[in-house]
């Protein structure tokens, strides 16, 4: 596909790959607390090029680009196999929402060191009782003077175990399912807090829990109106279900690395599977960047959530059945993979809302 | 699309819901209702520039109006006159296009005999033949071509030997309408013996990017019909006192559909390359075919009824899967372009 692109963003593109051709280089995983670190260094690196937030206005730390060219940043970014964004709760999810709904002394004081990696993000959604069903969560909120008392748990925060913020839903009213709910950030070194680390299946601590015992937060941490937290979450979440945390360029670059793979490795019974994993990271891109115009959010994020996630999948099952007992570099690939159709709200959560958002059907 | 874009579907989709009857069309001697055919052409539907008498509608627009015949399964000529048309605008031979493109655009049916699948067609220059005028350029074919999309029903027939792109003459071509499991596509197969031909031009494969691109078009729009039709049925289907669309196992079959239908959608509009119209005849076929396959599983028995469509979405799904090229044969193409 021919993407036409002007000089502008032509240059950009060659800024961007030589940039990361200079600069790239691995890192331990994020999920230690040395590698924490060397993320977090990583991302000041980055804005420090002014390439941490491309599509932000300049006055947070971007450079007011446009989706198309935060889509050529994002493949030439996995195409140098760049290092795994630790802050992308904070700037995909987190950012997003206070574009739409945080005030203005919000966005002044949260972007800013949120782009430099100052501050990295956790996300506080799922409780023990609360994952698909995700409004019926139980940890509370209470007035008090200038603020409110967190009390509660939440559970399969990731990046919690060494971030330094966090931002969740929690219920400010006994009243209603949805309407209850309020959206607020709090500081994972408050009083009150303790977190503990949950090993993922790699091993490492990628994501925790997190126990609230009267934490205060202060009334300017509220993001949107009081009770109003499910609208304002849930733009947010279109924003991690669609085209924001999957960019199609981390598809697109594994399914190259699994054609360099079966070049290797030729393996004739596998070669169809090669092919149309690549024509799927492919259509992901066709589709990602046919939608420029008009970028998947609401229900139409559903559709993009079940593709990439399960292409994901697919890519690192045939790159494993490649390279048979050993796995090499992509079992932590894999093992990452295994997540996606689960995060975000799980692929059958995704299908009851195309079956009856879009579709139409009964509930 | 733009505006005009959709006054165009619009004006297709009413026409063809006006006046579409494939029952009726696939019973006809030439297989499509040629009324219809006329009204499409005077639309502007097909791919040819104002100067050769054409609407100046490009493959956008053909693609769109492609979309909605794929919809109803209405056969018509457009998708063998759009490669056609596109093929003799590739030879840049003026004289020809001068003469054929009018006529194709007044709805004189165009086919071209190509060489994907087992064709085997060989071109022979010859010094001078009877039927041709222009004698550089005279040639003689010999080969047998399977599946030629509205071959029997053609005016113009154009060849083409994977080098360059002849016009057949009348003697040494036999065209025979071969039925096949889809009846709502007209097939034929052609056998040139010593066949005389006119040389226009070189052939371009890009005109086979095209044809494989507007097949794309084709195909996505009757997956999407397919698609509706399944929702429909079972929002109205009851069992167990409650429509079939409120289970969930259901559900998520026609979420999934869904899914398909949109990416393939995507890869179908931005097929413009070689590789992405490979992508795009790939990809939209598999879509395709797993959407009629589960349209038949979902409608329960009435499917298994000729009364009932379903049958003719499976068969356009399977005869459009092996239409230029199977699935197979462009996996095969593409497995040499994987990059990156």
């Amino acid at each position: 596909m021919d993407l036409d692109l002007d000089a502008a963003t032509l240059e950009f593109q060659a800024e961007v790959r030589s940039w990361l051709a200079a600069h790239v280089r691995p890192l331990s995983s994020m999920d230690t607390s040395a590698g924490f670190e060397e993320h977090r260094a990583w991302e000041r690196e980055l804005a420090d090029a002014r390439l941490s937030v491309v599509s932000w206005p300049s006055s947070f730390g971007g450079r007011d680009l446009g989706l198309l060219q935060w889509l050529i940043f994002e493949e030439e970014y996995h195409a140098a196999g760049a290092p795994g964004r630790v802050s992308q709760n904070g700037i995909f999810l987190l950012a997003p929402t206070l574009f739409s709904h945080g005030t203005p002394e919000q966005q002044a004081r949260i972007l800013p060191p949120m782009a430099r990696g100052d501050e990295v993000w956790a996300q506080a959604w799922s409780e023990p009782e609360a994952g698909s069903d995700l409004a019926s969560l139980r940890s509370t909120a209470a007035r008090v003077d200038g603020g409110w008392l967190l009390r509660g748990q939440k559970t399969w925060s990731s990046r919690a175990a060494f971030a330094d913020r966090a931002f969740g839903l929690f219920r400010t009213s006994a009243e209603g399912r949805h309407r209850g709910l309020t959206y607020l950030m709090f500081d994972l070194r408050a009083d009150g807090v303790s977190v503990r680390p949950i090993a993922q299946l790699d091993g490492e601590p990628g994501f925790a829990e997190i126990f609230l015992d009267d934490v205060f937060v202060p009334d300017h941490d509220v993001i949107g109106a009081v009770g109003d937290g499910w609208r304002v979450a849930m733009s947010t979440a279109g924003n991690e279900r669609g085209l924001s945390l999957r960019s199609p360029g981390r598809f697109v670059a594994a399914a190259g690395r699994l054609v360099e793979l079966y070049r290797k490795n030729p393996d004739p019974a596998l070669r169809d599977r090669v092919v149309d994993a690549w024509i799927g990271a492919q259509a992901y891109r066709l589709h990602t960047f046919g939608a420029l115009g008009n970028p998947p959010t609401g229900p139409a994020a559903s559709v993009t959530k079940v593709f990439w996630s399960e292409l994901d999948v697919a890519l690192h099952e045939t790159a494993l059945d490649l390279l048979g007992e050993v796995p090499g570099g992509w079992l932590d690939g894999w093992l990452f993979s295994l997540a996606g159709p689960i995060y975000a709200g799980t692929n059958e959560i995704q299908r009851n809302v195309i079956a009856e958002r879009i579709l139409g059907l009964p509930r | 699309m733009t505006p005009e874009q959709e006054a165009l579907r619009d004006a297709v989709r009413s026409l063809l819901e006006k006046h579409s009857d494939v029952r009726a069309a696939i019973e006809t001697p030439h297989g499509y209702d040629k009324d219809l055919w006329a009204r499409l052409c005077d639309i502007g539907v097909l791919p040819i520039p104002e100067e050769y008498g054409g609407s100046g509608a490009g493959l956008a627009e053909t693609c769109i109006a492609l979309e909605e015949l794929g919809r109803t399964l209405t056969p018509a000529p457009l998708l063998s006159s759009t490669i056609a048309a596109q093929a003799l605008v590739a030879t840049g031979d003026e004289e020809a296009c001068g003469r054929l493109l009018p006529r194709i655009a007044d709805g004189a049916v165009a086919a071209l005999v190509w060489p994907w699948g087992t064709t085997e067609i060989t071109a022979t220059p010859v010094l001078d033949h009877p039927e041709i005028t222009t004698a550089t350029a005279a040639h003689v074919l010999d080969g047998t071509a399977r599946y030629v999309l509205d071959g029997d029903e053609a005016e113009v027939l154009l060849v083409t030997d994977g080098v360059s792109v002849f016009e057949a003459g009348q003697s040494g071509v036999t065209r025979e309408h071969t039925p096949t499991m889809d009846p709502t596509r007209r097939l034929a197969t052609i056998r040139l013996s010593n066949a005389a031909a006119t040389r226009l031009g070189p052939w371009k494969h890009q005109v086979r990017d095209v044809a494989l691109a507007a097949l794309s078009a084709e195909q996505v729009g009757a997956a999407t019909k397919a698609l509706e039709l399944t929702v429909d049925h079972t929002k109205t289907r009851v069992q167990f006192g409650r429509p079939l669309a409120s289970f969930q196992a259901l559900k998520h079959r026609m979420a999934d559909l869904h899914v398909l239908v949109e990416t393939a959608r995507s890869a179908a509009l931005a097929a413009t390359d070689e590789v992405s119209a490979a992508v795009a005849k790939v990809y939209c076929s598999e879509a395709f075919f797993k959407v009629a396959a589960e349209m038949v599983q979902l409608h329960g028995g009435i499917a298994i009824t000729w009364e009932h469509d379903a049958h003719l979405y499976f068969k356009r799904a399977h005869g459009s899967a092996q239409l230029f090229g199977s699935p197979q044969d462009h996996i095969g193409r593409l497995s040499r372009f994987a990059h990156r």
